[in-house]
């Protein structure tokens, strides 16, 4: 097996609100070699780096929105979020854990800080991902994996290097909860400084690593601090993360879905036609109905 | 050079110019970035000139005495957000045009329309339709405001800007159409309950 090699590492970049409630810096689409065909199935990433938001009374964050065609995936590192949607679900995510919501046909939700949290206030570190579903899945009914921290996969690693805790897919024998539509891995590594962790993913599997705390040495040739975004070239298998400091690192990797992308607001499908579709079914209600 | 994808399909097909043509107004665009809650214009002020919303989405209104919003147009990419009365009489506006997200404007100023005039064949014909689809836009407005019902007005909104619910919150919708927010959750529940 060869080395993945790195093509590049982005720097955050400026930020911008998404409601009122989450501050992200946006990697994919917009980011610099990053657009959606490149990092298929992740088509996007936002993320709310650390950031203290001052006690609220009215909880902040993002009113009622639709989403079709594809999955979302809210990792929560600090602070916690509630979330509604239009079937009648909702829920808590805590600090730890991983909400997957599989949007398909249509979701209407709405995702606002946890009141407790939002009346004290707080740290508040966040990624959302978007996973692309393939076109025949893209209509299939709208499903939750609510996943909490307990029930990741936890890899140990030797020598008390800390764990690798797995969202989706494997890392080595060790499975994650998560079920996906098309192969991908996704795994949080909390590492102890000095710790070193191997990974390999198939060389076309669109790969990256974002550095949510401390820095690390990737394949003992880079230093990536926090914030940053490691993406891998499409050639080679193995790299390493070497932990300078105590680390936390969330490595995405998946098969791209070679399909043709139409792409509006909150609607992601394979042509301008389904794009149009979503949009007259989202103004006549048929995503349901979700109280502001 | 800023190649203004969206201006220039506006000026071959609404002025018929030719591509080199387009490259000459191009070279006379003073662009204009302005940023989300940002002012283009405050009541008291002239508004000077119209404008093409290259990218972005901005909102025409006016605050009733008691600080009410009364949103009377949304423009988004394509559209041309003016007050007229204001530009052509050169009064002072009642308005306030402010964005709603980070927007690129090309200010239609007189130096361009006059250089749009040399150029294009069919720029008089052309500005009179316009004007006249503008004025019908705004009869049609009124008349829905005055007869319509809040039902009727919601499936109107969406004709004309299908893609506008997802890019500005719910009061907004609910101000340009002259209804509460509660009376727009009552037509979309309806909606969502019979679809």
């Amino acid at each position: 097996m060869s080395t993945k090699n790195i093509e590049l590492i982005a720097n955050p970049p400026a930020p911008h609100f998404v409601g009122d409630g989450f501050r992200v810096h946006n990697f994919i689409p917009s980011g610099f070699r990053m657009d959606m065909e490149r990092m298929s199935p992740f088509i996007l990433l936002d993320y709310n780096s650390k950031f203290h938001f001052p006690a609220s009374d009215k909880p902040k964050g993002v009113g009622v929105h639709p989403h079709r065609g594809f999955e979302t995936v809210t990792i929560a590192y600090k602070g916690k979020v509630a979330h509604h949607d239009s079937s009648g679900d909702g829920g808590v995510i805590g600090e730890g854990d991983v909400q997957w919501m599989t949007a398909a046909s249509g979701v209407l939700h709405k995702e606002y800080h946890e009141e407790e949290f939002s009346k004290k206030g707080g740290d508040f570190q966040m990624v959302q991902l978007w996973v692309n579903l393939p076109a025949k899945d893209k209509m299939s009914q709208p499903k939750y994996q609510a996943i909490s921290k307990d029930k990741m996969g936890i890899y140990k690693m030797p020598d008390g290097g800390g764990n690798i805790e797995v969202i989706a897919g494997n890392y080595k024998d060790v499975q994650g909860p998560a079920s996906t539509f098309t192969p991908l891995h996704m795994s949080n590594a909390r590492l102890n400084k000095g710790a070193k962790a191997e990974y390999s993913f198939p060389a076309e599997y669109n790969t990256g690593a974002l550095v949510i705390e401390g820095s690390i040495n990737v394949n003992g040739q880079e230093v990536a601090k926090t914030d940053d975004f490691v993406l891998f070239e499409n050639a080679g298998e193995s790299f390493t993360i070497e932990a300078m400091d105590n680390a936390v690192v969330l490595i995405i990797s998946g098969e791209p879905i070679r399909e043709p992308i139409a792409a509006q607001g909150p609607f992601v499908m394979n042509t301008k036609q389904e794009i149009l579709q979503a949009i007259n079914d989202f103004n006549m209600g048929k995503f349901g109905y979700l109280e502001d | 050079m800023a190649t203004y994808p969206n201006f220039t399909q506006y000026l071959i097909e609404k002025f018929d110019l030719s591509e080199s043509n387009v490259y000459l107004i191009h070279e006379l665009i003073k662009e204009k970035y302005i940023s989300s809650e940002g002012f283009l214009l405050k009541p008291g002020e002239i508004c000077k000139h119209t404008f093409f919303v290259e990218s972005g989405l901005l909102r025409l209104y006016s605050l009733s005495e008691n600080g009410k919003e009364h949103i009377i147009q949304f423009a988004a990419e394509n559209w041309l957000l003016s007050d007229r009365d204001s530009v052509f009489f050169r009064e002072p506006s009642k308005f306030y045009i402010e964005a709603i997200e980070n927007s690129l404007l090309i200010p239609l100023d007189e130096y361009l329309i006059k250089k749009i005039e040399e150029l294009s064949s069919n720029f008089r014909k052309n500005n009179e339709i316009l004007l006249h689809n503008h004025i019908r836009h705004l009869n049609q407005r009124i008349n829905l405001l005055l007869s319509a019902s809040a039902k009727i007005r919601y499936l109107e909104f969406i004709k004309l800007y299908p893609d506008l619910q997802f890019r500005v919150p719910q009061w907004m919708v609910a101000s340009y159409l002259g209804i509460t927010p509660e009376s727009l959750s009552r037509v979309r529940r309806d909606l969502a309950n019979k679809s």
